[in-house]
């Protein structure tokens, strides 16, 4: 290289960094420039208009305030972790993060939201319009998870966050420990734009402290929508026949009394998986589930003797009957409600796409009347750690 | 040059832009005039050949060596007849052994005639040389050695007489191993060669002499092993070698800049290792080591940047250790270069990518800081080179003052006054920590110094401008070339039959292969099937 080829290449060298540096950092936000959203509530107001709700981990040691802004106040106070509810109504779900903004000395950053709870009265009147902007805003975390409370999502916001750090991390930790539903804003966009329109989403309810308890947010089965509007819900039992249903169950515990004996035994689920096989036959149309599940026994308080392989067979039977019996509960509820959530609609369109084509329009008529039959397969793996149980002698 | 051509389209646009292109070709082509400085050559008096007269050579001499004290001209009678001069230098040369074989057996009567040959017979010294210029007699008593001369004749002879202080064999400081030989190179060139012969005793090794440096007259030493060495690399080390016309060379890192590919690049060309061992292992490979006398190292080339990463131990230890930690190695190499700018990206613009628990804890401790997250980490990045540097250059019991000072500015204090957040300070100390892990203190402070551009164009950019660093210096990395061996090889390009001393460190017995350099290749250094086959069983059948 010589020395003219080396000088014009330092001389736009020297060019392109200070165009680096013209570039400068507009994109840059400092973390503590941030108003951390953990958790997020869409309500309904008097006048018929989306208000946001949100959950602010507070970083700031001197910001325990709780400053009253917008009418809302703060949460636990005093501990180490603190977080502030601000809400704003607007015309739209951006237009109130907008007005929200103009609350905050910090810039709102959505990239930690977590949970998103969205109040009855909305759900009723449909989620759709709050959906469209969490799906299409980059920043919201698709990942969150999602709920419907029984009256204010703000109100579930303020409840403290014992246990976890954040109200938020309590919820999420709920959902995922798997006994309830655990639906993440991905998932419910999806159902809502899959082939039946119907959604499942975790109901909420605030179960009121005892003593002096404060009060706790808790998963009381579920709410089903249909078209983006809430048309019901469906009990704890049922929500389980859901689950099992939607091959969704990881964490189970099944309790029975065994026909002629007294006591209970109880189970703990292993491993299960569901598969749906859809049959048209002329105008019939039916579905087979397929589950297949394996089960320890954890307590035994009848007299079976759990060594006596016939015993066990006869436990196998009867315990596919009581998750068939749940499975049947939640069909009749959803049938009902005329609401498929438990994806029937897609693995009919999977399997006959364009039979499905023909019939798409009339699948309101066809669910309701669908014919679902449960093939069980149960298997008790490990009877336990001891025989005969040691607290019933012969 | 594809910018350049870029640049003159730029330029040659409009007529406004004339003004400018004038400025501009007056800038690129105001070439300083080069400094005349006369041609290092050789005196021209020193080419002069010894005359018969010894008068005219004491002349000569006490002209040569006007004002040097040191320099002893000695003049006695060979025989009671027959003028002669010894010439050394006082404090270089072994003075006893002078008088006893030289001096004593010479002032006795000799019957024979008086000749150069016939006085050889007389002097009980092994090592004889010729001389006959009064070049000659220069290096020779430069290097310690007497120089005889005697009426009557032309030529004069120089005994290998030489011996001065030099310190003794010690363990090298800055490769200490926890198995292996402790025995390091020192500054004496002769001792040096004698480390790697008793190594490799065969008479392939071959030590070619040199001297560099008008007026340090620097002895080098060349060695290779014949038939394993690509004669083009050797040919290519000499001449790179020979073009040197400076006038001193006072220690191997004046050699390796003057010889090295490219003279811009942050990164080593040349290893230089003060271990025998390591040198010997990459003679077995086919490098060419350069010995510079007064530096206790060598400078092996070619080399690679793997080469660099690896460290004498990895040989020591079982394999899988030494694989284990040699993957370690690479792994922290990466978090040398961009612990600190990659903390930067994530805190100043990609706050969602960091979990939430840790992103609301590092909310909550750079609360305090007042600085931007590129400012603290370049504050902190600082502080701690400055006490890296202060402590590397104090004696042993003050350097500990300075750690523990350090510890506590770096760990306590700063965060406490709220100059940076306890995650930053996390951030520098794995990046410092991951510095010194570099097996070479050269690759380990290009990262160093290489982590300051990335952490502008992570703070300017985040990931992005973290990313097109990272293709900048490995688009460096890939075009950089020591002495004619590709920088990446053998990952880049893939020499798959290589690969067996990189991915890992496989056991002796697969090691069949040598690494292949350049040109010529003797590829194989073992017989196959060197893995240990012990006969089981209880040892009685």
């Amino acid at each position: 290289m010589d020395t003219t080829k080396r000088k014009t290449v330092l001389l736009l060298l020297f060019f392109s960094i200070h165009s680096l540096l013209l570039a400068g950092c507009w994109d840059r936000t400092e973390v503590n420039d941030l108003a951390i959203i953990t958790a997020a509530g869409i309500d309904l107001t008097e006048d018929r208009y989306p208000e946001l709700s949100v959950n602010i981990y507070v970083t700031s040691q001197s910001g325990t305030g709780g400053q009253q802004i917008g009418g809302m106040s703060d949460s636990s106070g005093g501990g180490a972790n603190v977080s502030v509810v601000r809400s704003a109504p607007g015309l739209t779900l951006a237009d109130a993060t907008s007005k929200l903004q103009r609350m905050l000395p910090r810039k709102v950053f959505w990239g930690h939201d977590e949970v998103f709870i969205f109040g009855e009265r909305l759900a009723k009147q449909g989620i759709g319009e709050p959906i469209e902007f969490l799906t299409r805003h980059p920043a919201p975390r698709e990942r969150g998870n999602v709920f419907v409370s029984k009256g204010l999502a703000k109100d579930v916001l303020m409840l403290p966050p014992s246990i976890e750090r954040t109200i938020a991390d309590k919820l999420r930790e709920v959902a995922k420990s798997q006994t309830g539903l655990n639906i993440t804003l991905k998932e419910l966009a999806q159902m809502m734009a899959g082939k039946s329109k119907a959604a499942i989403v975790p109901w909420l309810e605030i179960q009121p402290g005892f003593k002096n308890q404060t009060p706790f947010p808790f998963i009381m089965g579920s709410a089903v929508l249909k078209n983006g509007k809430m048309v019901g819900r469906i009990n704890e039992y049922a929500t389980r026949g859901v689950m099992w249903l939607r091959n969704e169950i990881n964490l189970a515990t099944i309790t029975f009394s065994p026909k002629n004996t007294q006591g209970y035994v109880s189970f703990e689920l292993k491993k299960s998986s569901t598969a749906l096989v859809p049959h048209i036959d002329g105008d019939n149309w039916s579905i087979t589930a397929r589950i297949e599940t394996l089960n320890d026994i954890v307590e035994n308080t009848t007299d079976l003797n759990l060594m006596e392989p016939n015993n066990v067979k006869e436990l196998e039977t009867e315990l596919g009957n009581d998750i068939e019996h749940r499975m049947k509960l939640a069909l009749t509820k959803a049938q009902n409600m005329n609401a498929d959530i438990f994806g029937f609609a897609d693995a009919f369109y999977r399997k006959y796409p364009k039979a499905w084509k023909r019939a798409q329009d009339r699948w309101d008529e066809i669910f309701p009347k669908l014919k679902v039959k449960l093939e069980t397969r149960t298997v008790i793996s490990r009877p336990g750690m001891t025989g005969k149980s040691i607290i019933k002698p012969e | 040059m594809k910018t350049g051509l870029f640049g003159l389209v730029i330029f040659d646009r409009g007529i406004a832009m004339g003004n400018m292109k004038k400025r501009l070709n007056r800038l690129l082509h105001s070439d300083r005039q080069k400094p005349s400085i006369a041609a290092p050559g050789k005196d021209p008096q020193t080419e002069i050949h010894l005359s018969e007269d010894l008068n005219e050579n004491l002349k000569l001499l006490q002209t040569v060596y006007a004002d040097c004290s040191d320099v002893i001209l000695h003049q006695f009678l060979i025989g009671e007849q027959t003028k002669a001069l010894l010439a050394y230098i006082d404090g270089l040369t072994n003075l006893e052994e002078a008088d006893q074989h030289v001096l004593a057996p010479l002032q006795q009567n000799i019957d024979a005639e008086h000749t150069l040959p016939n006085i050889r017979k007389k002097v009980a010294v092994s090592s004889i040389k010729d001389v006959r210029t009064v070049a000659d007699i220069i290096a020779e008593v430069s290097g310690g050695n007497p120089v005889l001369l005697m009426d009557g004749q032309n030529q004069g002879l120089a005994f290998a007489l030489s011996k001065f202080e030099k310190r003794g064999i010690e363990e090298p400081i800055s490769e200490s191993v926890l198995r292996g030989p402790r025995e390091g190179f020192v500054e004496t060139l002769r001792i040096n060669t004698s480390m790697l012969r008793r190594k490799l005793r065969s008479p392939n090794l071959k030590i070619k002499p040199m001297n560099i440096g008008i007026y340090s007259r620097t002895p080098i030493a060349i060695a290779y092993i014949e038939g394993i060495a690509d004669p083009g690399l050797i040919q290519e080390v000499t001449s790179r070698l020979q073009r040197i016309e400076v006038d001193g060379i006072l220690g191997s890192a004046a050699v390796e800049e003057l010889i090295e590919d490219n003279p811009y690049s942050p990164f080593p060309q040349l290893l230089s290792t003060e271990r025998p061992d390591v040198a010997s292992a990459y003679l077995l490979e086919g490098h060419v080591v350069v010995l510079v006398d007064g530096t206790p190292s060598a400078l092996i080339a070619p080399v690679t940047i793997v080469s660099l990463l690896q460290s004498p131990d990895d040989y020591s230890e079982r394999y899988f250790v030494g694989s284990a930690i040699r993957w370690l190695r690479y792994i922290f190499l990466f978090i040398s270069l961009l612990g600190p700018s990659f903390y930067v990206a994530a805190v100043t613009f990609h706050q969602e990518m960091l979990p939430t628990a840790l992103l609301l804890t590092m909310a909550k401790s750079r609360e305090q800081v007042p600085f931007p997250a590129l400012i603290e980490a370049l504050i902190m990045e600082t502080v701690f080179e400055a006490l890296r540097e202060a402590g590397a250059r104090l004696p042993k019991q003050i350097g500990q003052a300075v750690s523990i000072v350090g510890a506590l500015v770096i760990g306590q204090a700063a965060i406490a006054a709220g100059i940076a957040s306890s995650p930053m300070v996390l951030a520098v100390a794995v990046t410092g920590v991951a510095s010194f892990m570099a097996p070479r203190f050269t690759v380990g402070i290009a990262m160093r110094l290489l982590r300051y551009p990335m952490m502008f164009l992570a703070g300017f950019l985040g990931l992005l401008g973290l990313i097109l660093g990272v293709i900048v210096i490995l688009y460096h990395l890939l075009t950089l070339r020591s002495f004619g061996v590709p920088y990446m090889s053998p990952l880049a390009p893939l020499k798959r039959n290589d690969l067996k001393d990189v991915l890992w460190r496989a056991p002796r017995w697969k090691m069949n292969t040598r690494p292949h350099l350049t040109g010529e290749w003797n590829q194989y250094r073992q017989a196959p099937g060197q893995q240990p086959h012990p006969p089981k069983g209880n040892g009685e059948g």
